[in-house]
């Protein structure tokens, strides 16, 4: 059974929710920050549109399932939790059907600025809702809906049906009076005719009619087929209908002690519905004067409805809601015909693209987005990351309106931005310094035991894995720390007197500023694991404050090498693993990452990367952007030059720019 | 020359074309200028407020609660930021209407103001500082702890103060440069959240625990790498130093000097 469903905002206000066992809060936090904010598991998905809750992947957290779906323009996120075990295929169903019935309702309220608060009184319409999807979903488990719903169940549920359009101006005049609901009539006269004909065509039809009875259905297509007569004699209608309705409420009163919510809206489709099949057995009748049958229906509906239950309203508004909703959605995939007007929105669309206020479709960004990634090619961004960026990007321009005097190619300019900087911002400050000093020193009130800090640096062959650790050690050393570097790399001739090269040099540069360096190394064949963990033990014995330890490059697709580093990761126990990426790779460095960041067992990742060779590449930053898509890992420093103080902090503006900059 | 002389007589003669264009630009022209200026400054915003502060603060809690005033609604991690009316109560009178009577009628109505909440996640903080750059009738920040994350040596206790460090600096940098017009002291509440739970520290201790994590931020900030875009455009850009230079412990009190009032109070 469900957990909880909730109805948010984007700027994390409940509006309303609905709870049936306590879930910790953390579950939907959680969603927000990987999915929405960090992006985990889909690009852009903060910022879609309405995509359906099938199409949004679920979030799995702590024996939980979550199903979302998102509304952009009004900001809010529809979230339901459930428990892993249990296998309820009518969430997707339940999540888009609340999401159409709340916008409908409550849409307006939504847009109201300065305020957070949402009048809303929708525990009953989610009630209904609930039973509805939950009793179809009882009685056709493997089945989908729709079709196979109708055939197998009593005329009860097939009232129930949200496909099934319910008489609407009636029950939306009642509505008006008695609760005040929104005003739907603008877009009624298209619902209730466009589903009843798509509909007229399947056997669901005949069937109806054929278990509606013949009284009731001679009676509909006496009405449906003689408007004249009916208009006149309104009153004798009235009357038979008041009669049949008093037969049929026995009849009513007798399912409503089974406890089930909806069988008292059978009563109007009863009516309803023949008609349909009257009209479906006739095809040249199909196209009935809509007016006409939209007058007799509402002057029927609502003398029927008078003091009637209110489930019965509440069920008929739904559906309505829904139909309404689902004709929409058709209309507007629709294409548009007419070569005048067709042209004449060409026009006015090349006008708007200059002055602005157009609002965005897919045919307008796609050129510009082809170009957009196109530019970020260039950039040596991999063909994937810059397909998701572009994704991302259209996702969250689709439906917006661009600002006065913006094209449309400024407006992807600025988005593109706003989505690189949001990919490269790191989620929490890098302050490598403080982390060190915070194990290093640990406050007295805290119960932690002085450690050495230790950094590991992985990658690939000559990526500069040893340059790079000599340079954290330069930076180090400035600030006064005593480091052991630590050689790891017992496999490629010559790696060991490499880094004692390093460390002759760099004790000779930091003499004077009072850092201490050491080398610790056991020579080649050993299993570099122990060596790593021996060196840690040493370190704390000897009283260093940082660890640096080089490892041998590897080939990350190569299984029997990257598997080792599990072992490495486990025995060493860095506090920080750092991955070197050369800027100059280009495809690639997306599999790199990748490989490197789960190679290290489970619970362990990469926690930085160091992109070298920044200098080489000039603009063409795009590893940068490849690498942290990857693996959602920030960088940590870039390498800009020959020298041990060549070593920078990643500035995301400088990044951003690079990367837009157009030549 | 009697070319241009054509010219001249066409362009000075009373023709219907001109006559049109003259007419359309006189009637365009001012609404153009007064589109232009008056977007540009803007209608009269309401006073506003800043809620600042790191994830799970209970910053939107706090502004649902001043919305409402009966209670605070369920929140969630926020995305966007939001901003809201509130009211203060009749009867209450703003530090700049002291000089009213009592009497006064506008003293009878509700005073409004708006609410602003940003969101903290590591990664949208950009919405925060850009209020704080380019601030629309800004009249106070509060920056919101939680008070039980912030022993000593917690990663929230460095979260914490590095935000409240950018914060804080980038008030002192505005203070600094004299270009900001009509740039007004903007004091900062530091509000200790969440003082109902067992490990909640008092007003006291995390006003000198910030302190001292402060000192740590600025030391270690100092000593850090350069930022890969030195040298890009603005000249320099020189890391600024919070508080009086060459003093060794922050204090909330070094930065008054600046304009920027900060005082943590505890609810």
């Amino acid at each position: 059974m469900l957990d909880t469903f909730e109805i948010l905002t984007t700027s994390g206000v409940v509006l309303w929710s609905k709870t049936y066992s306590s879930v910790s809060p953390t579950i939907i936090n959680n969603l927000i920050t990987n999915v929405f904010i960090e992006e985990r598991t889909l690009p852009g998905a903060g910022i879609a549109d309405d995509v359906s809750a099938a199409n949004n992947p679920p979030y799995k957290y702590d024996q939980h399932t979550v199903k979302w779906t998102t509304v952009k323009e009004l900001g809010i996120i529809f979230v339901a939790v459930y428990r892993s075990l249990l296998h309820l295929s009518w969430i997707d169903k339940l999540v888009d059907n609340i999401k159409t019935l709340f916008v409908d309702l409550y849409g307006d309220q939504l847009k109201k600025p300065h305020t957070t608060v949402v009048e809303c009184h929708f525990d009953e319409y989610f009630d209904q809702q609930v039973q509805e999807l939950e009793k179809t979903a009882l009685n056709q488990d493997t089945r989908t809906a729709e079709s196979t719903a109708f055939l197998e169940e009593a005329p009860v549920s097939i009232a129930a049906d949200p496909d099934e359009p319910p008489p609407l101006p009636g029950l939306l005049s009642r509505g008006q009076s008695k609760n005040n609901y929104r005003d739907l009539t603008s877009n009624d006269s298209t619902p209730v005719i466009t589903p009843d004909t798509s509909r007229s065509s399947t056997p669901v039809n005949h069937l109806l009619s054929a278990k509606g009875g013949p009284k009731g259905s001679r009676r509909a297509r006496k009405a449906a087929n003689t408007p004249a007569y009916q208009s006149s004699g309104d009153e004798s209608y009235a009357k038979r209908n008041r009669a049949a309705k008093a037969s049929e409420k026995k009849k009513g009163r007798k399912w409503d002690a089974d406890g089930l919510a909806d069988e008292d809206s059978d009563t109007p489709l009863d009516y309803s519905a023949p008609a349909n099949g009257a009209t479906s057995g006739e095809e040249e009748a199909k196209e009935r004067p809509s007016a006409v049958e939209e007058v007799e229906q509402s002057s029927w509906g609502s003398k029927t409805g008078k003091g009637q239950f209110v489930l019965k309203d509440l069920d008929d508004q739904v559906h309505s809601i829904l139909a309404s909703a689902d004709v929409k959605k058709e209309s507007s995939t629709a294409p548009s015909t007419g070569l005048v007007g067709s042209s004449i929105s060409a026009i006015g669309g090349l006008f708007r693209n200059v002055v602005g206020g157009k609002t965005l479709t897919k045919e307008d960004l796609e050129k510009a987005m082809k170009g957009m990634e196109d530019h970020l090619l260039r950039k040596n961004v991999a063909r994937e990351a810059a397909i998701r960026l572009c994704e991302g990007v259209e996702r969250e321009l689709i439906g917006v309106k661009t600002a006065s005097f913006e094209s449309v190619q400024a407006r992807i300019q600025s988005a593109m931005e706003s989505s690189l900087r949001k990919i490269l911002t790191p989620t929490s400050s890098l302050d490598l310094l403080r982390e060190i000093d915070a194990v290093t020193s640990p406050s007295a009130l805290s119960l932690q035991k002085r450690r050495p800090y230790v950094i590991s640096i992985v990658g690939v062959n000559g990526v500069g894995k040893s340059t790079n650790l000599s340079k954290i050690c330069f930076f180090l050393l400035q600030n006064k720390y005593k480091v052991l570097v630590v050689a790891c790399d017992t496999f490629r001739s010559g790696a060991v007197e490499q880094l004692a090269v390093h460390v002759r040099n760099l004790k000779e540069l930091s003499a004077r500023e009072g850092g201490k360096v050491e080398l610790y190394q056991k020579g080649y064949g050993k299993d570099a694991a122990n060596v790593a963990k021996d060196s840690v033990v040493f370190a704390a014995a000897e009283g260093f404050d940082v660890v640096l330890i080089d490892t041998a490059g590897r080939r990350h697709n190569d299984q029997r090498l990257m598997s080792s580093l599990e072992k490495f990761a486990k025995f060493a126990n860095p506090d920080k693993i750092l991955m070197v990426g050369e800027a100059l790779v280009g495809t690639d460095s997306v599999a790199q990452a990748r490989n490197f960041n789960t190679s290290f067992g489970a619970g362990r990742t990469l926690d930085g990367f160091i992109i070298s060779k920044c200098d080489t590449v000039g603009d063409m930053v795009g590893t940068l952007v490849s690498m942290v898509h990857a693996t959602n890992v920030p960088v940590l420093f870039v390498g800009v030059g020959q020298h041990y103080s060549d070593l920078r902090n990643l500035s995301v503006k400088w990044a951003v720019e690079k990367l837009l900059s157009s030549n | 020359m009697p070319a241009t002389k054509g010219w001249v007589d066409v362009l000075l003669s009373p023709s219907p074309f001109a006559l049109v264009i003259a007419v359309i630009l006189a009637l365009t022209i001012p609404i153009f200028l007064h589109s232009v200026v008056f977007r540009a400054s803007g209608l009269t915003t309401l006073p506003s407020i800043l809620l600042v502060g790191p994830s799970g603060s209970g910053k939107t809690s706090l502004l649902t609660l001043f919305e409402r005033g009966t209670g605070a609604a369920q929140t969630h991690t926020s995305q966007s930021p939001v901003s809201v009316e509130c009211h203060l109560p009749v009867g209450t009178q703003a530090q700049s209407d002291k000089y009213r009577s009592v009497n006064d009628p506008t003293n009878l109505v509700h005073k409004k103001f708006l609410l602003v909440d940003t969101p903290g996640h590591g990664k949208l903080r950009h919405h925060a500082l850009n209020n704080l750059t380019n601030p629309q009738n800004l009249k106070g920040i509060i920056f919101l702890v939680d008070a039980a994350a912030l022993s000593a040596g917690e990663e929230g206790l460095r979260q914490t103060a590095d935000y409240l460090h950018d914060i804080l600096l980038l008030l002192q940098k505005r203070m600094e440069s004299k270009t900001a017009k009509g740039a007004k002291e903007i004091p900062v509440l530091i509000a200790a959240n969440k003082m109902d739970l067992f490990t909640a520290l008092p007003a006291a201790l995390v006003k000198t625990s910030l302190e001292a994590e402060i000192t740590k931020v600025r030391a270690s900030r100092s000593k850090g790498l350069l930022d890969s875009g030195i040298g890009m455009e603005e000249d320099g850009e020189q890391d600024g130093w919070l508080g009086e230079v060459g003093s060794t412990d922050f204090k909330f009190a070094q930065i008054e000097e600046f304009d920027v009032l900060v005082e943590p109070k505890s609810r």
